[in-house]
């Protein structure tokens, strides 16, 4: 018996007692492994996650460019708020003219789900800035009459000095429209300024900011009912009643109206949603996003079944790889984890190329349309998800294959 | 420094109760019509320590064999026990467990990996037992040195000739220090100069403490070796070794 002296070691014992041999790939390890496949063949890398990278950019960029499209309109609507009703008189049944009761604001007022109301009535007078200026040089300037509530209804805001309030209601005092006050000159009511309205010297107690949505009302010079009425003759009745209903309630506000403010002829009263019209105008935007997203969404499969082909061929030229891998002890798991890394990884690269090509695509295009720019976030980390997830699916299959071959052929020559 | 990597601990066959590979009636069919039955009821033992030939003519069964002992292929009939453990009712994961922590493999074709260093390559010899790649790195260093390659360490094997590539694969067979290393005909793609450098190598290795199997069809390469198994047909027709394997000789001391 031959033994060699000189070999004894704690190792040789601790050797013979290891009994239960595990296999074991550390997760870092793993994603390094699925990496390696990319960074040694980056000509297949590129192209592959180009298909990708294009679907997502698609689908980014028409999120994007429907989004910034919207902005504008969806500000707007935001500012001008769902739940502003306009009621107006219409046609009686024989076709004549009908006006709105005198009280009508007041009535609507009464409504619980109302948040304000005021109306406003035309006044038949002419404006000057001062008695150098001839009359009827008013650049479409109008006389209105109107309640207090109007500011809050309207969500007005001062430039300088106050709105009206109950106490100017016979006085000639006026409150002007942004553009009224542009058109005369008047910027601020410190220096006391007047206008003449028909033969009346009116003080100007306050001018408003512009209110954008409602260019009517920053034409307007507005006065108070009682000396409308006093000096001008004017009648009353309500031309338009703006009211604010409670946000959740404002279909139920609306059909009841046209009872509330003229309970003879409920029908004759014309009621209008300003917003409803923008509202329409986003909607139609929404219906063509959805169809080029599905486009998008094509383009995306397609770059998908791109990359399981890619696979399913790298699965075959890797075949040694495979087997060596194997035989060095790598678990079907493991083989499968490395294709699913890789694929994936592949798509997310993509995904990342394409979210930022999709958002360069929108910014650009946004800004030759003059739009605000509005490239929602979400689309972006959606983007790079939905790759990462098309690349899992797509690589399933090939890894599959991977992990099926007999280790003892993947080693043999090819 | 190669040296004293070459003075490796090894645990002694005589001390051993069991061989480190032991083939029990092992037969192979390869499903067909008929079947081909390639190995016919092969027993074979091996120590701890030995530098064994497996040879014989192409299409004798060698591979097969080799791929059996190595549990990358599991027989028709019989059983392979490695350090005494069954292995005929382990599971594929638990064989995948058994090859990373106890069997080194290496290939004619070298099979490395193409766009990673010498490095690299080696350590992926230790990947699946869950060693951190700093140590992995600095084991591989140690056994690319220790086939004397400590030269090439960041080279990948594209700017390397076919014999250290040989080297570079047999370090990735070592560098987990298994209970044995198989090496299916390991100069079959080498000029006769490099592959007497790479037996010579195979000879240093085992005589710190290695045990190897090398799969060859060339006898006169089986005769430097100290124990030859004669494969034929699918049987073992002589085996030089067969009459000292039972009390498990360290060949390697008998050079
Ligand atoms: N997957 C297989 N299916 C059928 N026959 C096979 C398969 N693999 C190998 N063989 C056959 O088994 C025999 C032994 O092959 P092999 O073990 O590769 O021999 P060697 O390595 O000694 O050249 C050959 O006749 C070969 O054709
Ligand atoms: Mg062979």
């Amino acid at each position: 018996m031959t033994t060699v002296t000189g070999y004894d070691h704690p190792k040789a014992t601790r050797r013979s007692k290891r009994s239960s041999s595990r296999s074991r790939l550390r997760f870092i390890d793993l994603i390094a492994t699925g990496l390696l496949g990319l960074t040694t063949r980056v000509g297949r890398t590129v192209l592959t996650a180009g298909g990708i990278a294009i679907g997502i950019a698609s689908m980014v960029s028409v999120m994007g460019i429907s989004s910034s499209s919207r902005a504008d309109v969806l500000a707007e609507l935001d500012r001008l708020g769902t739940n502003l009703l306009a009621v107006q008189p219409g046609n009686s049944l024989f076709g004549d003219e009908v006006t709105l009761p005198d009280n009508a604001s007041a009535r609507i007022r009464r409504i619980p789900a109302t948040q304000n109301a005021a109306s406003l009535t035309a006044v038949q007078a002419d404006i000057v800035r001062s008695d150098v200026m001839p009359p009827g040089r008013n650049g479409g300037m109008q006389v209105s009459a109107t309640e207090p509530q109007l500011l809050d209804t309207l969500a007005g805001t001062m430039t300088s000095g106050r709105f009206l309030t109950d106490l100017d209601r016979e006085l000639p005092t006026v409150v002007l429209g942004s553009d009224a006050a542009d058109f005369f000159g008047i910027r601020s009511v410190e220096n006391r300024p007047t206008i003449l309205i028909g033969e009346e010297r009116f003080a100007v107690v306050g001018v408003m900011d512009s209110l954008v949505l409602y260019p009517d009302v920053d034409r307007m010079a507005l006065i108070g009912y009682g000396v409308a009425e006093k000096l001008f003759d004017t009648k009353p009745a309500p031309s338009t009643v703006y009211l604010r209903a409670d946000p959740e309630f404002v279909e139920p506000v609306r059909e009841i109206l046209g009872r509330t403010v003229d309970p003879e002829s409920p029908n004759s009263v014309n009621i209008t949603r300003p917003s409803e019209s923008l509202s329409a105008k986003a909607e139609v935007n929404k219906n063509l996003t959805n169809m080029l997203l599905g486009l998008g969404a094509v383009a995306l499969v397609v770059g998908g079944v791109g990359i399981a082909n890619v696979m399913v061929i790298s699965v075959l030229e890797r075949r040694n790889e495979i087997g060596v891998r194997r035989a060095l002890g790598a678990t079907r798991r493991h083989i499968a984890a490395q294709f699913v890394v890789e694929s994936a990884t592949l798509a997310t690269i993509g995904g990342a190329v394409g979210v930022g090509l999709g958002a360069a695509v929108t910014v650009f295009y946004a800004k030759s349309q003059e739009w605000t720019i509005d490239v929602p976030i979400e689309s972006l980390g959606l983007g790079i998800a939905a790759a990462l997830i098309i690349g899992a699916l797509a690589g399933l299959y090939p890894a599959i294959r991977a992990a099926r071959l007999d280790p003892a052929e993947a080693v043999r020559p090819a | 420094m190669s040296s004293a990597m070459l003075t490796r601990p090894y645990s002694q066959a005589a001390n051993a109760p069991n061989a480190v590979l032991e083939l029990d009636s092992i037969m192979k069919e390869y499903a067909g019509k008929p079947p081909v039955r390639v190995l016919h009821d092969v027993n074979l033992r091996i120590a701890a320590g030995e530098l064994v030939a497996i040879v014989g003519p192409s299409g004798s069964g060698k591979s097969t064999m080799m791929n059996i002992i190595g549990t990358l292929d599991r027989p028709t009939r019989g059983d392979v026990l490695i350090e005494g453990q069954s292995t005929a009712s382990l599971s594929d994961a638990k064989l995948a467990g058994l090859r990373a922590d106890r069997i080194g493999f290496v290939f004619q074709q070298f099979h490395l990996l193409s766009g990673i260093s010498a490095t690299d390559n080696v350590s992926t010899g230790l990947l699946y037992r869950g060693i951190k790649r700093s140590e992995r790195a600095r084991r591989s260093v140690r056994a690319l040195e220790m086939v004397g390659l400590g030269h090439r360490v960041d080279h990948r094997p594209g700017q390397l000739s076919g014999g250290e590539r040989q080297r570079v694969a047999i370090a990735r067979a070592l560098v987990g220090d298994p209970s044995i290393v198989l090496a299916d005909e390991p100069t079959g793609n080498l000029d006769s100069k490099t592959s007497d450098e790479i037996v010579e190598l195979m000879l240093e290795l085992n005589d710190a403490g290695s045990t190897i199997v090398v799969i060859t069809h060339d006898n006169e390469l089986a005769d430097r070796l100290p124990r030859s198994v004669r494969v034929l047909d699918g049987h073992i027709d002589s085996d030089t070794g067969a009459n000292r394997t039972d009390t498990g000789a360290n060949t390697g001391a008998q050079r």
